[in-house]
């Protein structure tokens, strides 16, 4: 492959894990090559060398080669995610109007389970030692209620100055509709605490609702002096290293922003790894010609993440939590839709007191892992379960990196199986549908709450352990067909090949559909336009010139509470036709996702959005092309169990002995080097030209 | 049409235990599904905002069968309601729904309009699927749908749909709807919320044929059975390690004046048989009806009480008729909590003397000893809670109706940890949504001035109660009508086991010159411009003896504001050096373990 001696061109993309640093790396043909080395915690820098040069070497190329070829780098990380589940954030003050101390801490209400009182209310984003309050009021009309008391946000920025404060977040009540006040604070900021970092709620995220808007802010200036410290480090490390290409980081939008943006604004980090599955997923499914309803999912050791795209557009959400719904944070800002579950190959099995089989949400993990991995776990995993059934080569696993010892799952599982009076076979195969159960659920979710028919959807499957259960949880679903990449043990990775530069910037005008105000929404789209100019001409100056701007609103009937997002039927408002096509397509919308309109009804448009998107020169068309000469050729067969009382000899594969178009038929299991997929009887499976497996179902 | 063999009672051979843990899921999916789509498609805040709202199914032989996340009060009396429906028609066919919100045959209260969609599946009636909202409005004689001062369902003036078949062959019957949009103060907003149940109603319908589809219906009736018998025993488990026990408990509710002058007692005697693995709740020894909106429906005196015991017990047993097989009750015909005489009202049941009710419950198993039970959650929908209404300025005056749920009572403490803090009122135990300031601010013309949990209202124990929320708020334009009736204003929150009591609830109307008047806890008041309602909230009870918590937690609660430094010397007994406000507050151990044992003494 060292032939492709093209001197530029080159495209890398870094995604680093809790676990695992992987890159891809594309050439200007686009072709990938994969790349993987364990995360560096202290020095993120050595392990994404690391695994670059791994690529490298499979390219028969030296480290300063391939960087040297680099034009791009797109780096994904986990770090600020990790500083805010581990707590090690900046102290944080949160300035909030006199009166609303609590916002942090009430949230928006809502819990799990009625009658569990074993659970501790969740400590507040900020403390509420660290909450200031600030005397001053805007109304819902924008009017200055209650003037700003400077002397006394004086007073408060002083103390702060004094007490070791490493970073502000301002979030004042209606701040969207006039932001007066917050200017003045950050103005004072500026002024009293030179150089500490701030962030005002109106600029970085003007939407409604005062919980989630000061917890987008909270979290955001919590991580500014890390993601700083972090980004300029890394592009130091890079530099030295030789690389002189371009730095863009991949955002929770699914795109990605250059170190400037990110580091005015890191809250954009968060959560990026999963918002990057779907973009990939997305590039797939329309290499196979799919792109109507394609449901991505991405199965890794501990949760299985699912994203949703509806007519080439990837489902984003408001409502994005940190962690678990209700008891962590909310993000707050517009983020790609991919909704987590505890479920994974690490999922272990449990009776509970009635003898009911449970699987998770607890885990073993990576450590202590599941009991075929021999490191001490002793409980059944769902990993354990599909090595008991034949569907993974114990020898074979992770292109053989890694040696499982069958006796030992088999013991785990023993332990489930008796109580339940069945064979070691039948419980592993129970632990098997049970757990695809909680990824079921996911699926549904995400497609009843967007309006959209599983049945008539194809699936992406991404992660490592994406092929052992996505056939049968497809056929549950009665799904039409299943992608499943060669590359699917690094989605998110390979995302980033296809992302964009992406920037978006809103406004609240809330507007009635029954007095519409064009002069009020076109002012507040040319504030969003110029908003977005600035970051585009910035851009443009580095040679990235090719834009395009979409719009959206958020809106809903009269008295209904949450939102849809529309897409503007145009630019600006100027004649009354223009209006009535963005409520024409309101409607549409609501029935489409709700089976139900209400054209009697006035629509409440509120948040105004404009989304900037730049793509990235000489982007890969799609996927890599795979030209394979080699004959597919089976490599034996394996007893394996596709039902409780369907035992079969599947034929087994080894994905590289696969050539482009041939069919292969369940019950069958093709074995790649990151990732195994199990063909049960009645799926099929063919290589497409595109680089994926795509399965069809007997329903 | 009931089956000719009623669903729950097949014996056959048992289910695969893989299919009877996906045939769970599956079942609990339909119910989520349902619950999603309303949440999604109800137009009144109370529903998508505040998600007063439950969904359930029940076996075409009327046992409560899968519930998911519905709110404890609402879902019990499903089944009865479902059972009104059987015992009204004869002619349930496929393609029929019905309209239910009748008090005196199953239902919470008139609020809740409950659309009931039968299930069929091979011209067999297997479950009904049921959708149940607390309305904005119902075409009270108030607007408010909360009527305490009603003497009788007539000066209550709800409209009452006793399993009233409003669709037939999936058409609607446009002669009911035009009724209840005639007299139902926000037309608008009720019918988007009937569409919305309906639309939920019918997606369970929906989905269960799917499962009917896949599974076949011999296995969904074993199902049906071996799910039921599998909830059982694990209720007949956990009763089995409770100590056998017989509790008497009584607690009140505030007086209402001037509808009741003397607090409203509310009794309870819970017998524990670990042999038998039963509990029994006796209500017969409750009050007689009263002249006012007060009493509790059937389905609340059943549902508030069976939710005390399930507080105490492992959460994750399902709620369901296999479950309640367990549970005794004994209800008195004519009693204000047990089974209401028609027409004494029931306008206000599923709240005050209910909350107090599930209170009594849970803190009577407190009794049991150390770590059983709960202490007495905050109580009353003061201020954060009324039912505001008036025409809206800003919206050509659009008449305007809701009720905000915005206020906070904090939740109890249990044995292992303080109580929860956006608990709400009892009987929703945290599950409901909050609104938001800026959207309540958006949607009606109200103006917050305030809204902040208040210092030393918890009640005080080895785990304490979770603290009350205070707040001021009046109207922004034309005036603003505002209906109450809380709780708590006189008798706090209890605490058990050595636990110190919640604190009181109060309202204060202030006037332009800032002279404040404390308000009645039920009633209604015209607010001007100008004029401001402050309501302070109640506090959980604590649990065990506050000498014995964790000073570590006593400090972090003094720096978080929730305890004053007076209150962690006085009630907790512990003695720190250094400041709060610079957060060198530290223990003294020394001093605090002495102070301590003086207490002690």
């Amino acid at each position: 492959m060292a032939d492709l001696d093209t001197a530029r061109g080159w495209r890398i993309s870094v995604d680093t894990g809790g676990t695992f640093t992987d890159v891809v790396i594309a050439d200007p043909t686009g072709r990938f090559t994969l790349g993987k080395a364990p995360t560096t915690r202290e020095r993120i820098f050595n392990g994404l060398r690391n695994a670059i040069s791994t690529a490298a070497e499979t390219l028969g190329l030296t480290l300063p080669d391939v960087l040297a070829r680099t034009d791009i780098l797109i780096y994904g990380t986990t770090r600020a995610t990790n500083a805010i589940v581990t707590g090690n954030i900046a102290k944080t003050a949160f300035l909030t109007t006199a009166g609303f101390p609590d916002v942090l801490v009430l949230r928006e209400g809502g819990k799990f389970n009625p009658h569990d009182f074993s659970r501790p209310y969740p400590a507040p984003y900020v403390p509420r030692r660290h909450t200031f309050e600030i005397p001053e009021r805007i109304d819902a009309q924008g009017r200055v209620v209650q003037a700003l008391d400077e002397g006394q946000a004086r007073d408060v920025l002083k103390t702060l100055g004094a007490s070791g404060f490493e970073a502000i977040a301002v979030s004042l009540l209606w701040a969207t509709a006039n932001p007066v006040h917050e200017q003045r604070l950050g103005a004072l900021i500026e002024d009293l605490l030179p150089g500490l970092p701030f962030t005002l709620s109106h600029r970085l995220n003007p939407i409604l609702r005062e919980y989630r808007r000061a917890s987008s802010v909270a979290i955001d200036a919590s991580i500014k002096p890390l993601m700083q410290a972090h980004l300029r480090d890394l592009q130091a490390d890079l530099r030295d290293a030789g690389y002189a290409g371009e730095i863009l980081v991949s955002t929770t939008m699914g795109g990605c922003l250059d170190i400037d943006s990110v580091v005015a604004r890191p809250i954009h980090t968060v959560r990026s790894g999963p918002a990057m599955a779907p973009v990939a997923g997305r590039r797939y499914a329309a290499a196979e010609g799919e792109q109507e309803s394609v449901l991505v999912v991405d199965t890794g050791g501990t949760t299985f993440d699912v994203s949703l795209i509806r007519d080439g557009r990837i489902a984003i959400t408001q409502e994005t939590w940190l962690g678990e719904r209700f008891t962590s944070h909310m993000l707050g800002i517009p983020a790609v839709d991919a909704r987590s579950v505890g479920a994974g190959g690490g999922s272990i099995a449990w009776l509970d007191p009635a003898g009911l089989l449970r699987v998770g949400p607890q885990s073993a993990g990576a450590n202590p892992g599941p009991a075929c991995y021999q490191q001490g776990g002793t409980a059944a995993t769902v990993t354990d379960a599909a090595l008991v059934l034949g569907y993974i080569d114990p020898n074979y696993f992770l292109g053989g990196r890694m040696r499982l010892d069958v006796d030992a799952a088999r013991r785990a599982v023993q332990a489930i199986a008796e109580p339940l009076g069945l064979t070691v076979e039948a419980a592993a195969y129970s632990i098997f549908a049970v757990s695809n159960e909680a990824m079921i659920n996911a699926i549904k979710d995400i497609t009843v709450s967007e309006g959209i028919d599983p049945s008539e959807a194809v699936i992406v499957a991404g992660g490592g352990a994406a092929g052992l259960g996505i056939l049968p949880i497809a056929r549950e679903l009665r799904c039409r067909s299943v992608i499943i990449p060669r590359t699917a043990s690094v989605l998110s990775a390979c995302g980033m090949q296809f992302s964009e530069l992406q920037l978006e910037a809103s406004a609240s005008v809330p507007t009635r559909s029954t007095a519409f105000d064009p002069a009020r929404v076109n002012q507040a789209l040319d504030g969003i336009d110029a908003a977005l100019e600035s970051f585009a001409t910035r851009l443009a100056a580095r040679g990235f010139t090719e834009r395009r701007i979409q719009y959206r609103v958020d809106a809903h009937y009269g008295a209904q509470v949450w939102d849809l997002p529309i897409d503007l039927p145009c630019r600006r408002f100027a004649t009354a036709e223009d209006a009535e096509a963005l409520f024409e397509a309101f409607h549409q919308s609501h029935l489409r996702v709700f089976s139900v309109d209400d054209r009697a009804s006035p629509i409440e448009f509120i948040g105004w959005t404009g989304r900037v998107s730049i793509r990235l020169p000489q982007a890969a068309d799609g996927p890599e092309e795979v030209d394979s000469v080699a004959r597919t050729t089976q490599a034996g067969t394996r007893s394996a169990l596709f039902d409780l009382d369907d035992r079969r000899d599947a034929r087994i594969y080894r994905g590289d002995a696969i050539r482009v178009g041939d069919k292969i038929e369940g019950p069958a299991i093709i074995e790649e080097a990151t990732t195994t997929l199990v063909l049960p009887p009645g799926a099929r499976v063919t290589l497409s030209p595109h680089g994926s497996y795509v399965a069809t179902l007997d329903l | 049409m009931a089956a000719d063999t009623p669903i729950s009672t097949v014996r056959d051979t048992d289910l695969s235990p893989m299919l009877l843990a996906v045939l769970a899921n599956r079942f609990d999916g339909v119910v989520r599904e349902m619950t999603n789509t309303m949440l999604r498609t109800g137009r009144s805040a109370v529903i998508n905002s505040a998600r007063d709202f439950s969904c359930g199914i029940t076996t075409a032989d009327n046992e409560l069968f899968a519930t998911a996340e519905g709110l404890p009060a609402h879902t019990y009396g499903l089944n009865l309601q479902t059972a009104a429906m059987c015992r009204f028609h004869a002619d349930i066919a496929e393609g029929d729904a019905f309209l239910h919100n009748d008090p005196y045959s199953g239902n919470s209260h008139p609020a809740d309009h409950t659309l009931i969609v039968p299930v069929f599946w091979e011209g067999e009636h297997l479950f009904n699927v049921c959708a149940k909202a607390h309305q904005a409005d119902i075409g009270n004689s108030l607007p408010t749908t909360y009527h305490a001062a009603a003497r009788n369902i007539y000066e209550e003036g709800a409209l009452i749909f006793p399993a009233v078949r409003v669709q037939r062959n999936f058409e609607s019957n446009m002669d009911i709807i035009r009724m209840c949009q005639r007299r139902i103060r926000v037309p608008d907003y009720w019918y988007g919320d009937f569409l919305s149940m309906l639309g939920s109603a019918r997606t369970g319908e929906k989905r269960i044929h799917d499962i009917c589809r896949k599974y076949g219906k011999a296995i969904i009736r074993r199902f049906v059975t071996q799910w039921f018998d599998y909830s059982e025993q694990r209720m007949r488990q956990a009763i089995a390690e409770l100590p056998a026990a017989t509790i008497v408990r009584e607690s009140f509710h505030d007086p209402i004046p001037p509808f009741r002058d003397d607090p409203i007692p509310v009794r309870v005697k819970v017998t524990i048989d670990p042999q038998a693995q039963t509990v029994e709740l006796d209500l017969t020894s409750n009050i007689d009806c009263m002249d006012n909106g007060l009493n509790l429906s059937e389905a609340c005196a059943i549902s508030n009480s069976v939710a005390g015991v399930y507080n105490c017990l492992p959460s994750d047993i399902p709620r369901n008729g296999g479950s309640y097989r367990c549970i005794r009750m004994k209800l008195r015909e004519g009693a204000a909590i047990g089974i209401p005489r028609f027409p004494h009202s029931c306008s206000v049941a599923t709240t005050n003397v209910s909350e107090r009710l599930l209170n009594n419950v849970q803190a009577a198993l407190a009794d049991l000893g150390e770590g059983y039970g709960l202490a007495e959650g905050g109580i009353g929908m003061g201020a954060g809670f009324c039912v505001i209404s008036g025409l809206d300025a800003r919206n050509d005056n659009h008449p305007y109706v809701n009720q905000l749920i915005i206020g906070n009572n904090g939740g109890p403490a249990s044995p292992v940890c303080d109580g929860w803090i956006t608990y709400g009122i009892p009987v929703v135990a945290g599950l409901m949504y909050r609104d938001s300031v800026e959207i309540s601010e958006l949607s009606y013309p109200i103006h917050y001035r305030e809204m902040r949990l208040a210092p030393d209202t918890s009640g005080a124990g080895r785990f304490r109660g979770a603290p009350a929320l205070c707040m001021t708020y009046g109207p922004s334009g034309n005036p603003m009508t505002v209906v109450f009736a809380a709780d708590g204003q006189t008798r706090p929150a209890r605490g058990v086991r050595g636990g110190n009591d919640g604190n009181v609830g109060r309202m204060d109307l202030i006037d332009e010159q800032g002279t404040e008047k404390q308000m009645l806890n039920v009633g209604q008041v015209e607010m001007r411009p100008g004029q401001w309602l402050r309501g302070l909230d109640t506090g959980g009870g604590g649990y065990g003896d506050p000498l014995t918590r964790d000073p570590d937690q006593v400090r972090l609660d003094v720096l978080e504001r929730y305890v004053s430094l007076g209150h962690a010397r006085e009630l907790y007994g512990v003695v720190f050096t250094g400041r709060a406000e610079d957060e060198s507050l530290a223990v003294d151990s020394a001093a605090t373990a002495r102070e301590r044992a003086r207490r002690a003494k």
